[in-house]
């Protein structure tokens, strides 16, 4: 069970938050000018990485904002979170 | 006349803790993003915005509650009328939702207040809440939003072991009995 | 009791007040602070269970967790009873009653040992090779193998007793209260850290609390009197709460621990009862400080089985702790030094102890010249070849060591003993620290692991870190600490330590015989009854890795997870394979520590509280109007109210027939509703669903499909427009919550930019909904003001309204295809407008109904319920829902995908009627759908997704998803069922008033 640190709220227990998938995917601005396959690029393909990841998180049951995280999928560490629309502390 | 029907209207005390629901209380979720906004909020309701999270600020009628960087929860210290109820919700509608500053949502009967008071509350909510109550309990006006044996919930410390708790009314029963079947045993 | 094996000297015994219990039938007594293990040891008693392979008879072995052997089944009642709880752990009580498992019919004379002198047969893996074949005969040998696995008898009944679980938060959590543990908490507690100590026996003090040896002093006192001082000064301490009789059963990440408290398992059976038996507390620690301590090894060789051969240090507690001798003539076997303890211990009681048997060739530690002084015999590089007697040991046979120990040469010694203590030196307790992610490393020179690197803030010390001697445990735990804290307490500066040294070390994983390998039992994992042979087996027969030899032989995989066998396994693996330990790594150690029970898992969430449940604000009416109940979700809707003696169909068919012919009344609170204010309020409807909603004039209402991003349904509802830029929208009942999250994350993730708040008001508002050919009536006299004209309030249209003084929503909408209303009212007065409506209405015969007749009338019309008829997989397209989707709309939720090459494909699965044959046939839902049934296999074009007797129309009626169902209007096609094949026709989807006449009726 993580300890989260909701970057509105502060650390709360994961109970309270719902995970989002992959961050950092931006819906396409005009999709109908979109081929089918890149509209399937934006739609079905997602990463599994072992080790660093971009995630969306959502305090579900708290302040409910959604905000990214990087994890590293290898160890569970929660390397940072940050607000939606802010750029990642990490590379 | 339409009969006020609430879920619960009950006190049970066990030692040193003593949980009753207090009804009907106002309740309005205010939500908005601009500085105007927040100062109009102040203006109408004589209240100062809390704006750092998980803290609160009264007057002798009211409580505003920060749930979210753009939503707070107002609601009244004692029992009222539904015309002021009306009143109120009508006035901060036609001043702010009106001009566009943001949202006015009545949501008195969302939620039922359920009243916690005593020495050996926060011991009942470390029956089912995940939340450290550590520094909450010793800060006065603390908010926390978090869960209770799986059900959302809004805690508002009002004054040194007494707490008003927000809890959505369908779940209301099932949480009364639960805390209740809980506060047997501490 | 047999009075000479209990000495009366004990502190931790209250000889005054006697407890007695019953084992195996047999009554017997024992004293206050006694286990259950040295209650039978003082009784005289060793002989406990019988193995679970060969049935060998097994006794008490250890004086903890570690205990393979004393595996009993505790309560008389076999419907209550309790399987597999260790007799060395379970504190004796007035009343208990235990009894042996695994044996039949007494643990004395038990049929399945048959099974020993069959043992050459049956090989590690026994079971797989042989019970492989012939494939068809596995429902025979399944039978046979069931009934001859699993240790203990599980409870028939509920478990009436009574579980709880606690959160708890704390600067600084010990694991352990031992020496090193008690060091700790003081010193955190101290530097006003809220620190936490739990420890899983009912004292603190670990095994120092009863090390009275010269060898062993601090400050010219003995260890254990030091310590004592150390625990009672923990008593003034307020920031330090301590908990005994808790077992951490498992560490997680980010310090987050559970850990179980056993609250009345000690009591009396009279004292038990209306209290909570265990509670779980979980622990969200800021640091955590592991001081668990090391078990002791057992050694290997043959027959190191039988009842009487006990580990060296459980001995020692039996005697120094318990005040109980393991037997009158006692020999010892060890590797190290720690046996001489035991030697000087039960010395010091009057047990004569044989000789000890040492490995060694010699050694000159401070404890081996004391024991030697006291006259104890030392048969240095020796060891023991073969232990004899059946069910208790008698004898054993003593040879010498070669230079390389890996042979026994001269003469063989009979020495006759009543009890065997052996000791193979010590494993750090690391469970917890790799049960958290933690690394170990291989220290050679003692061949243990012990921790190495964490991610969390956490430390281990004293020996679960591998420090096994008095002056290194104090030492290291006071620098560990500071360092860990960052504080600099003093406190056990300049202490003068005095502490035997271990000297020699040698190790043998496996100790030879004088008898060929096959001819000899050498167990390792007492419980599951596997051999040293059988881990050479699994080698030979080509498994290399540590994981697959456990599996291959079930070494380590009994209830006690082997705890005393995983060593060996993998140092006979390492020395057979020719690799070094440290490469070898260990199998993972998963929590729990050890075993928890369901009881303590589930907490109070148990009856009543299974599961969380929702009640809209009439829940009381239709309890008291006898309505039968559905869970939806997390809510309880009313389902149908049976009249007398109805039955389901019964009830449902007269409430629908009622709704058309003149007036239902339906509880709709749980619906979903998403209060939308904000000048862009409009823009994100357009975005969300895909119609227009721009258009909509203020005052009217709009039916909206909202779908995910790949094209399928998600969701649907009715939204109103109440001003200029605020919307009420309507969800389904179960994706309420989903809805307004999905929501949210569009608004701060895609659209920031959009002015649109929403709020949850679902549960804010009751909702009574009236339909029928009467409901304007009777609406007219709920709201005598309100002007009902078709011109006035017309379909789809809303009306705010006041009933008696409070603010309400009259939504004029439909979901039966009749007349209908929906008023929403704050749901203080729900309750009482519904009672209102039901007076007003009493005239019309109106008519309650529940969830099931909504379901069927809507069905009469051809509406969907999404998430009955749809699954995730269905377009509007496949609905026939085409008229919803917006031509003109740029963009919307999931618009591209309804032109990808899959969406678009025209043999989709797509919504249709059904019509039986036979009208009065009803379709069972997920009844499957063919063309041709004599074909093999046949292909399946879909499946009925609704079904009902429509009693407005006199038929059955159903609902369903075919493939390419659209271009197979009219076809006949068939349900093939278990007994029948039903016939039926595609039809149209809308079954009754294709004209919506009804609606303005």
């Amino acid at each position: 069970m993580f300890l989260i640190n909701c970057p509105y709220c502060g650390e709360r227990d994961q109970s309270e938050f719902s995970a989002g998938g992959e961050a950092h995917i931006i819906r396409p601005k005009q999709p109908t000018e979109l081929s089918d396959d890149q509209w399937a690029e934006y739609l079905f393909m997602r990463k599994n990485i072992k080790g660093i990841q971009f995630e969306r998180w959502n305090h579900a049951h708290g302040c409910r904002k959604w905000f990214n995280m990087v994890r590293d999928t290898s160890n569970d560490k929660i390397h940072a979170v940050y607000k939606m629309g802010e750029k990642p502390p990490i590379k | 006349m339409l009969n006020f029907n609430t879920t619960i209207i009950d006190t049970k005390e066990y030692s040193e803790i003593e949980i009753s629901v207090i009804e009907p209380i106002l309740k309005i979720n205010l939500r908005g993003k601009n500085r105007d906004f927040i100062t109009k909020i102040g203006k109408e309701l004589s209240i100062i915005t809390p704006i750092d999270p998980n803290t609160s600020s009264s007057n002798e009628k009211l409580n505003l509650l920060w749930l979210s960087p753009d939503e707070w929860l107002l609601y009244s210290n004692d029992k009222i009328d539904i015309k002021d109820v009306n009143s109120l919700e009508d006035k901060l509608f036609r001043e702010i939702s009106k001009v566009k500053l943001g949202s006015v949502t009545n949501v008195s009967d969302h939620w039922i207040m359920i009243n916690l008071n005593g020495t050996k509350i926060f011991e009942l909510l470390s029956t089912g809440c995940p939340f450290n109550f550590n520094n909450f309990k010793n800060s006065k006006g603390a908010v926390a939003q978090t869960l209770i044996n799986h059900i959302d919930v809004i805690i508002h410390n009002k004054n040194f072991n007494d707490l008003n708790l927000f809890v959505r009314r369908s779940f209301s029963s099932h949480l009364w009995s639960w805390m209740n079947d809980s506060a047997r045993f501490i | 009791m047999s009075k000479d094996l209990r000495i009366t000297n004990s502190k931790f015994i209250d000889q005054t007040s006697r407890i007695s219990f019953k084992f195996d039938g047999k009554n017997l007594y024992g004293f206050k602070g006694d286990t259950l293990a040295s209650a039978l040891l003082a009784n005289n008693i060793h002989l406990v269970g019988r193995s679970f392979k060969y049935h060998r008879p097994r006794g008490i072995m250890a004086c903890g967790s570690e205990e393979p052997n004393a595996i009993v089944q505790v309560g008389n009642d076999t419907s209550m009873t309790e399987p597999n709880t260790r007799a060395t752990e379970i504190e004796l009580y007035e009343g208990l009653e235990a009894s042996s498992q695994n044996c039949w019919p007494s643990v004395n004379f038990d049929l399945g040992a048959v099974n020993n002198f069959f043992s050459p047969l049956i090989p590690a893996a026994f079971y797989y090779k042989t019970f492989m074949w012939p494939a068809n005969f596995w429902k025979l040998y399944e039978y046979f193998i069931r009934k001859s696995a699993g240790l203990g008898k599980s409870p028939t009944e509920p478990d009436k007793d009574i579980y709880d679980h606690r959160y708890l938060h704390c600067d600084v959590l010990i694991v352990g209260g031992g020496i090193s543990g008690i060091m700790a908490a003081k010193t955190a507690a101290k530097n006003n850290l809220n620190t936490v100590l739990i420890d899983d026996k009912n004292i603190l003090g670990g095994t120092t609390l009863f090390q009275e040896n010269e060898c062993f002093k601090i400050n010219n006192s003995y260890s254990n009197e030091w310590l004592k001082k150390e625990i009672e000064s923990l008593n003034s301490l307020k920031n330090l709460t301590i908990k005994t009789r808790t077992s951490l059963a498992a560490y997680h990440s980010y310090n987050y621990l559970l850990a179980r408290e056993n609250l009345t398992d000690h009591l009396d059976l009279d004292e038990k009862k209306n209290k909570i038996r265990q509670r779980l507390w979980k622990i969200r620690a800021k640091k955590v400080i592991i001081a668990t301590g090391a078990m002791e090894r057992p050694l290997i060789f043959n027959n190191n089985d039988r009842p009487g051969v006990i580990l060296s240090s459980s001995i020692k507690k039996y005697i120094d702790f318990y005040g109980v001798k393991c037997g009158q003539k006692i020999s010892l076997f060890t590797n190290n030094d720690s046996a001489y303890e035991t030697a000087i211990s039960l010395n010091k009681c009057g047990v004569s102890v044989n000789s000890v048997v040492d490995i060694r060739d010699k050694t000159n530690s401070l404890i081996v010249k004391h024991a030697e002084k006291l006259g104890i015999k030392v048969h240095w590089k020796s060891t023991v070849v073969n232990t004899n007697g059946y069910k208790k040991i008698n004898s054993i046979e003593i040879m010498k060591l070669s230079d390389d120990g890996t042979n026994v040469i001269e003469k063989k010694i009979n020495e006759e003993c009543d009890c065997l203590g052996i000791s193979g030196g010590w494993t750090p307790r690391v469970h917890l620290f790799t049960q958290s992610g933690g690394k170990l490393k291989f220290r050679d020179e003692d061949n243990v692991f012990v921790p190495d690197k964490s991610d969390l803030d956490q430390i281990s010390i004293g020996s679960c870190n591998g420090d096994f001697g008095l002056d290194d445990v104090i030492k290291n735990t006071v620098n560990l600490i500071n360092k860990f804290l960052k504080i600099n307490n003093n406190d056990y500066e300049n202490l003068e330590i005095i502490s035997s040294k271990e000297i020699d070390k040698k190790n043998i994983w496996l100790l030879p015989s004088d008898k060929p390998l096959g001819k000899t039992k050498p167990f390792l994992d007492f419980q599951n009854d596997s051999t040293a042979n059988d881990i050479k087996l699994a080698l030979r027969e080509g498994f290399k890795s540590i994981e697959h030899v456990k599996r291959y032989t079930t070494t380590g995989m009994a209830t006690d997870q082997g705890k005393l066998s995983n060593m060996h396994a993998l140092g006979i693996i390492a020395e057979t394979a020719g690799v070094k330990m440290g490469e070898l790594g260990t199998t993972t150690f998963r929590p729990p520590y050890t075993p928890l029970t369901f009881g303590a898992i589930v907490g109070r969430n148990v009856g009543e509280f299974f599961d969380i449940t929702r009640k809209t604000p009439m829940h009381d009416w239709h309890v008291e109007n006898k309505a039968e109940f559905e869970n939806v979700g997390q809510w309880k809707r009313a389902w149908y109210y049976p009249k007398d003696n109805e039955n389901m169909h019964e009830a449902v068919q007269r409430e629908s027939k009622a709704a058309r012919d003149s007036a239902g009344i339906l509880d709709a609170s749980t619906l979903g509703k998403i209060d939308i204010q904000g000048s862009d309020a409009s823009e994100f409807l357009n975005r969300v669903y895909t119609n227009a909603w721009s258009k909509l004039e203020i005052g009217k209402c709009r039916y909206g499909l909202m779908l995910n991003e790949d094209g399928m349904v998600y969701d649907d509802g009715v939204t109103t427009r109440l001003s200029e830029n605020h919307y009420l929208m309507t969800t389904t009942t179960g994706g309420a919550a989903n809805v307004l999250s999905k929501l949210e994350d569009y608004l701060q993730t895609e659209w920031p930019e959009l002015d649109v708040y929403l709020t949850s008001v679902t549960d804010h508002y009751g909702t009574v909904s009236i339909c029928g050919p009467n409901s304007k009536k009777i609406l007219s006299k709920v709201i005598p003001d309100l002007d009902l004209s078709d011109k006035e309030f017309p379909h789809m249209t809303f009306k705010s309204v006041l009933i008696d003084n409070i603010k309400c929503r009259v939504m004029r909408i439909s979901f039966t295809g009749e007349h209908s209303y929906e008023i929403n009212i704050q749901s203080s007065y729900a309750k009482s407008v519904w009672e209102k409506c039901f007076k007003a209405g009493k005239e019309f015969n109106i008519t309650p109904y529940g969830t099931e007749t909504m379901h069927l009338l809507r069905a009469e019309k051809g509406f969907i319920i999404a998430g009955q008829d749809t699954d995730g997989t269905m377009t509007p397209i496949d609905l026939q829902m085409d008229w919803i989707i917006s031509k003109k709309k740029y963009d919307f939720i999931g618009k591209r995908s309804l032109y990808r090459s899959d969406t678009i494909r025209e043999d989709r699965k797509q919504l249709v009627g059904l019509l039986t044959d036979d009208p009065n046939e009803i379709l069972e839902e997920g009844a499957q759908i063919v063309a041709e049934t004599d074909k093999q296999p046949v292909e399946m074009l879909g499946h009925v997704t609704s079904s009902y007797f429509s009693p407005n129309l006199n038929k059955s009626i159903a609902l369903a998803v075919v493939k390419n169902g659209k271009k197979l209007m009219g076809q006949k096609l068939f349900v093939p069922m278990k007994n029948k094949t039903i016939n039926v026709t595609i039809t149209d989807t809308v079954f009754l008033d294709k004209e919506n006449k009804r609606l303005n009726a």
